[in-house]
């Protein structure tokens, strides 16, 4: 009866779903169960009393004896997880077709077998498919990604949104603030922006907006962290940049925002900005008295006739 | 400190006793298993409110890898978690005592080390209080808690759904190493019952 009940037993854990195999000290394979066979392509008589490293060179094998070391030592369970180590063994996995995956993920828990006298002499390792669960995993982080990444930028300019762009130049001042670096903000406006809108209609200042947020893009250092601040206002912070630098930069924007020609509808449509730069200093307070320099410079080019830039100026 | 559960004097000398005769052998375990010296703190138990939980480990910034374990007895058996908690020790001696690689000690191996210290951690030390306490304890896989952040970030996350938990705090140290870890094990109000109980029945016993 009891012969009976240990053959249904090994039935059972040879046709589960899950990989079943069991190991002495010496790493030797006692039982190895049918998914271990189809999964690994060797069968139980080619690795019966031979040793897990020689049937598998792939295996890390001296964390491989530690492991199960362990296991006999401390007569504890002992586990890895397909978040740090993808897999025990290479094992091709079940998606040929969809695909998406080079292999499968793998959970293992190593489990101590404990003869009558409570010595352990045998570890059973058992081996699930997680793969679905991972790919799930990564489906799920490509998501979170693309969101992030949705929440940062402005959809027509492909800039950074005011929001992400204002906590960038908040990071920058605490760092300058900290480090002693020097920085610059140059903040500007597209000149008579709104009768664009008005004469050739939103679209048109949409088409002007997106080419601006694109020559912007190709023009700054990849260090530089420009936004869209407003409607027709835009921001660049310019980290390691003294005011020479800065007014350099505001300069090349200028023409290059001068020599754009927007095409709507088959007409030319040409626009200019009116730039403002503000070098960081130790004596300012917060990075939105930085911003607030870098607009009343901004003003000053507007006033004084626009299409240029002006350096803030203390009083 | 929190008035619902509270363990007698007697209790507490009582489970002071066998956490320490647990760690002492766990510390052997682990010597033996590591092949150098482990020194261990004096166990530091207390009853904590979730609004004292700010006070573990006093806000410093950790990584944490968190481990379940119960008896298998359902709500009101003995059952928490444990919590390995690792500050800047030094991953790189660790990861050669466990005959890591130390080609790929990227994040991801950092991590699997935090996991495999911490199993053997538990283990080692949990299934001898169990085994003191006339238990056999089941655990889950370890899984990461949390990394550079304070422990109360880390466990205030999740809601807490408790009056009051048993918080043991043991520290190791590794002898000649700079590698230095604490383990936390926490036990819900239930648990804490159950566990005075058990007490009980050693004092009877002695």
């Amino acid at each position: 009866m009891a012969a009976l009940l240990d053959d249904a037993l090994r039935d059972v854990i040879d046709r589960l779903d899950v990989g079943v195999f069991v190991l002495n000290r010496e790493l030797e394979v006692l039982f190895w169960n049918s998914f271990m066979v189809a999964n690994s392509g060797k069968s139980v008589s080619e690795v019966i009393g031979r040793k897990l490293p020689e049937l598998f060179p792939e295996l890390p094998e001296l964390w491989l004896r530690k492991k199960v070391d362990t296991v006999f030592v401390l007569k504890n369970r002992s586990f890895t997880a397909w978040e740090q180590r993808p897999y025990l063994f290479r094992f091709q996995h079940n998606r040929p077709v969809t695909g998406g995956v080079e292999h499968m993920y793998q959970n293992c828990t190593f489990i101590p077998c404990r003869k009558d006298d409570g010595e352990v002499d045998t570890v059973a390792v058992t081996l699930q498919d997680v793969t679905d669960l991972a790919m799930a995993h990564r489906a799920l982080e490509i998501a979170r990604d693309r969101l992030e990444e949705s929440s940062r930028v402005d959809g027509l300019t492909g800039l950074f949104n005011r929001n992400y762009w204002e906590r960038c130049l908040a990071g920058e001042f605490k760092r300058s603030r900290r480090s002693g670096s020097q920085f610059a903000l140059i903040m500007f406006d597209l000149d008579h922006f709104k009768p664009i809108n008005d004469t050739y209609g939103h679209l048109a200042g949409d088409e002007v907006l997106r080419a601006v947020g694109q020559c912007l893009r190709e023009l700054i250092r990849e260090t530089d962290i420009a936004g869209r601040y407003g409607g027709e206002e835009f921001g660049v912070i310019a980290p390691d940049c003294d005011v020479d630098g800065a007014c350099g930069l505001a300069e090349r924007i200028r023409t290059e925002i001068e020599g754009l020609s927007v095409l709507f509808e088959g007409l030319p449509i040409h626009v200019t900005a009116s730039l403002g730069v503000a070098p960081y200093s130790a004596s300012i307070d917060s990075h939105e008295v930085l911003i607030a320099h870098a607009d009343e410079a901004m003003y000053r080019s507007k006033n004084e006739g626009r299409n240029r830039f002006s350096v803030y100026v203390s009083v | 400190m929190s008035d619902t559960i509270q363990l007698s004097a007697d209790q507490c000398d009582c489970l002071q006793e066998v956490v320490n005769v647990a760690m002492g052998q766990a510390g052997d375990s682990l010597a033996r298993l590591l092949g150098v010296f482990v020194t261990l703190s004096v166990p530091k138990i207390e009853i904590v409110a979730p609004a004292d939980v700010h006070r573990i480990m006093e806000g410093k910034y950790v990584s944490v890898a968190r481990q379940a374990f119960q008896d298998g007895k359902g709500k009101h058996g003995l059952r928490g978690e444990a919590l390995v908690v690792f500050g800047d020790s030094s991953f790189r001696e660790l990861a050669e005592l466990l005959h890591y690689d130390d080609q790929d000690m990227g994040c991801v191996a950092e991590q699997e080390l935090l996991l495999d210290i911490s199993n053997v951690l538990n283990g080692a030390c949990l299934t001898r209080i169990a085994e003191q306490l006339g238990e056999e304890l089941f655990y889950s896989p370890p899984s990461i808690l949390g990394q550079g952040e304070r422990i109360a970030q880390m466990l205030e996350r999740d809601n807490l759904h408790w009056e009051s938990a048993l918080s043991v705090e043991i520290n190791y140290k590794l002898e000649n190493r700079s590698f230095d870890c604490d383990l936390l094990l926490l036990m819900p109000d239930s648990a804490i019952s159950h566990l005075a109980g058990k007490l009980d029945q050693i004092l009877e016993d002695l």
